[in-house]
């Protein structure tokens, strides 16, 4: 998803996501209705927004062992490793969340979102304060997810990111398109 | 103008009715009539308890005034002129001084029914010269915070400053002569004689901490927002990040409650502080049932309410941490409602542990048989569901008209937010102080307690509360 500052994507995905209520109609997600309370909208959608969703006092490793625990994630602990080891930041892991920087707490959101099994994940703009290295470790990730079955939806503004990842690219815009992950990346550079 | 004199004359007045009506009550009752516990113990005499409320009155004043600054500069000034190389003294000082006479003036007001209170002989110019020597006392305690803003703090220098109220604690107490006045005058002036031409002197960062503290609590008190206010005079915190319970939580879990259950208890490990405060309210709770014979009954009481409100809303800190990330809640795939089970388990095990101790201190000194601890302990738990309630307040809504008081204009729902959390507190607290003052524990009241307990944990359970 794509479009320039204020176009309303994160609108968009802060709505199929059950984060805010529709401006106008109604949002379905899997043919049912958006119930951000139910325990089974819950199970079957991740997301990953811009605010940190941490236990202020609980260290990185115990966030996402938390996460992977609450999940049902089969040999949590070892799952727990191997995201802290993808996502590069195994030397962090006994460090509470304030301790951290901007980007490795942007890493710990991306973390904590993988960890998890949905059949909906949702990234909005996740290249942000991320390294060009750690971008493409990303999008090998999302690439590996969706090949996986995982629906994924993510609004970006990178458009490496778009074309090594994408499938179909969503314009929004005074209109919503769909466009090609070339053309897509032709507009986020406004050619 | 005119809403302020009436407000300052209704307090006034109410005041003024309280206290003559106590002091008729504690002159006509005799000792150990209707009190609280069966054997009062009057372990401290009367005289030096009331030196000891003093002093620690003068402690209180010190720390607090430590914690809001007392020298302090507000956001802009420290932007705009602390990096400036000017002397800081005439943009600090006019602040001090105006909080130096308003912490005496109130310091002497607030004396005066002390006074009246505790001693019963004594003429209104005695009483007026004692409530001013106390003021002189709040004046010399904020110099002395302010003497401790001008280099790094050590022990020996706190020591010396809580060493050196001890005799102005007494001071008042001997009104014989205007003696006392004129000691605590003359050590006033003479440590602002040492702290005025070095009052510019006050490190930058103290400055900014202090107008920080001062604002963020400034801004509570206009909200009237108790648990802000709670916040804001907490020690800002420090570079040292508790572990605790790290070895219990790398335990095994089995499904995501108790994946959560887990994250919460060590989470309240975590964020709590050490539980000094518990322990004063608690010790002070005991004593004044035990050390007060003439004190009502109701007095008594009130005071172990007022202790038991405060002890709650230091246990919800890790809900509002929650609260503040509403995400957080959404994490795991639990129901709303067991998220804010899990949330409230750990509040109400630590004020069942309070109430417990509270209860058991009290049947030990007589107040009743061994069933009250098993009230208090069902009465914390009910406590603990409304610390957690506190925790989503709804925010102040600025958007309708507010509603006028005596006190000036109050916005529409500032009371329902301010009692949300303490209305459960004090519900799941009722039946427990029922039974405390009828010194027997009815078993209807045992049924109420759990109506009142289970009533306060339905209810924050089921209610999810404004974001």
């Amino acid at each position: 998803m794509v479009g320039f500052n204020g176009a309303g994507k994160s609108t968009v995905v802060r709505t199929l996501a059950g984060r805010q209520d529709p401006v106008a109609g109604d949002v379905r997600v899997h043919g049912l209705p958006v119930m951000p309370d139910a325990v089974m909208f819950r199970r079957q959608v991740a997301t990953v927004f811009d605010e940190d969703v941490f236990f202020p006092s609980l260290t990185v490793r115990e966030h996402l062992l938390l996460v992977a625990r609450g999940h049902s994630v089969g040999a949590p602990e070892e799952a727990v490793d191997a995201e802290l080891d993808y996502f590069g930041i195994a030397d962090r892991a006994h460090a509470v969340p304030d301790a951290l920087s901007s980007g490795q707490r942007r890493r710990l959101l991306l973390a904590a979102g993988f960890i998890r099994p949905s059949s909906l994940l949702f990234l909005d703009e996740p290249e942000q304060r991320l390294d060009p290295v750690m971008r493409d470790a990303l999008s090998r990730r999302i690439r590996e997810r969706a090949d996986a079955g995982t629906t994924v939806v993510v609004v970006t503004h990178d458009p490496r990111l778009l074309v090594r990842t994408a499938t179909s690219c969503l314009v929004i815009d005074e209109t919503v398109t769909t466009v090609g992950t070339e053309r897509g990346a032709q507009i986020i550079a406004g050619a | 103008m005119y809403s302020n004199a009436l407000a300052a004359v209704c307090v006034m007045m109410m005041v003024g009715s309280l206290v003559v009506a106590l002091r008729e009550e504690i002159t006509a009752r005799n000792i150990g009539d209707s009190t609280l516990v069966a054997e009062q113990s009057q372990v401290v005499p009367a005289g030096i308890l009331c030196m000891v409320v003093a002093y620690l009155a003068l402690v209180g004043v010190v720390v607090l005034a430590r914690k809001l600054g007392p020298v302090t500069v507000g956001q802009a000034e420290a932007a705009w002129w602390l990096p400036l190389p000017i002397d800081r003294r005439p943009m600090v000082l006019p602040s001090f001084l105006t909080r130096l006479v308003a912490v005496g003036s109130i310091s002497s007001i607030t004396y005066v029914p002390f006074s009246v209170l505790t001693t019963f002989d004594r003429s209104p110019s005695a009483h007026g010269i004692a409530a001013v020597t106390f003021g002189g006392g709040g004046v010399v305690a904020v110099t002395g915070a302010a003497v401790l803003q001008l280099a790094p703090a050590t022990t020996g220098r706190r020591a010396g400053i809580f060493l050196a109220l001890l005799p102005i604690a007494a001071l008042p107490f001997i009104t014989s002569t205007v003696l006392p006045l004129v000691l605590v005058a003359s050590l006033a002036a003479a440590l602002l004689a040492y702290l005025v031409p070095r009052v510019g002197d006050v490190h930058g960062t103290e400055l900014q901490r202090g107008g920080a503290v001062s604002g963020h609590a400034a801004a509570s008190i206009f909200f009237v927002d108790l648990n802000e206010l709670r916040r804001s005079l907490m020690v800002a915190p420090s570079a040292h990040v508790s572990f605790r319970g790290s070895r219990y939580y790398g335990r095994h879990t089995r499904g995501p409650l108790a994946a959560l259950v887990r994250a919460d208890v060590v989470a309240f490990l975590r964020v709590q502080p050490p539980p000094t405060a518990a322990l004063v309210w608690l010790g002070l709770s005991v004593g004044v049932t035990v050390m007060t014979p003439t004190l009502p009954v109701v007095l008594q009481l009130t005071v172990i309410l007022i202790a038991g409100c405060l002890v709650t809303a230091g246990t919800g800190t890790v809900a509002r941490q929650t609260a503040v990330t509403a995400e957080l809640d959404t994490l795991l795939p639990i129901s709303p409602a067991l998220v804010r089970c899990s949330r409230t388990l750990m509040p109400a095990l630590a004020m069942a542990t309070w109430t417990g101790a509270l209860t058991g201190a009290l049947v030990v000194l007589g107040a009743g048989t061994p069933v009250f601890v098993l009230l208090g302990v069902l009465a914390g738990a009910g406590m603990g569901a409304g610390a957690t309630r506190a925790a989503t307040r709804p925010p102040t809504d600025w958007t309708t008209p507010p509603v006028e008081t005596p006190f000036g204009p109050v916005p529409r729902n500032q009371m329902s937010s301010l009692l949300r959390g303490t209305d459960m507190t004090v519900l799941a607290m009722t039946p427990l102080l029922l039974a405390l003052y009828l010194g027997t524990v009815h078993p209807w009241l045992i049924i109420a307690q759990l109506i009142a307990s289970t009533t306060a944990i339905t209810v924050q359970a089921s209610n999810p509360g404004p974001r």
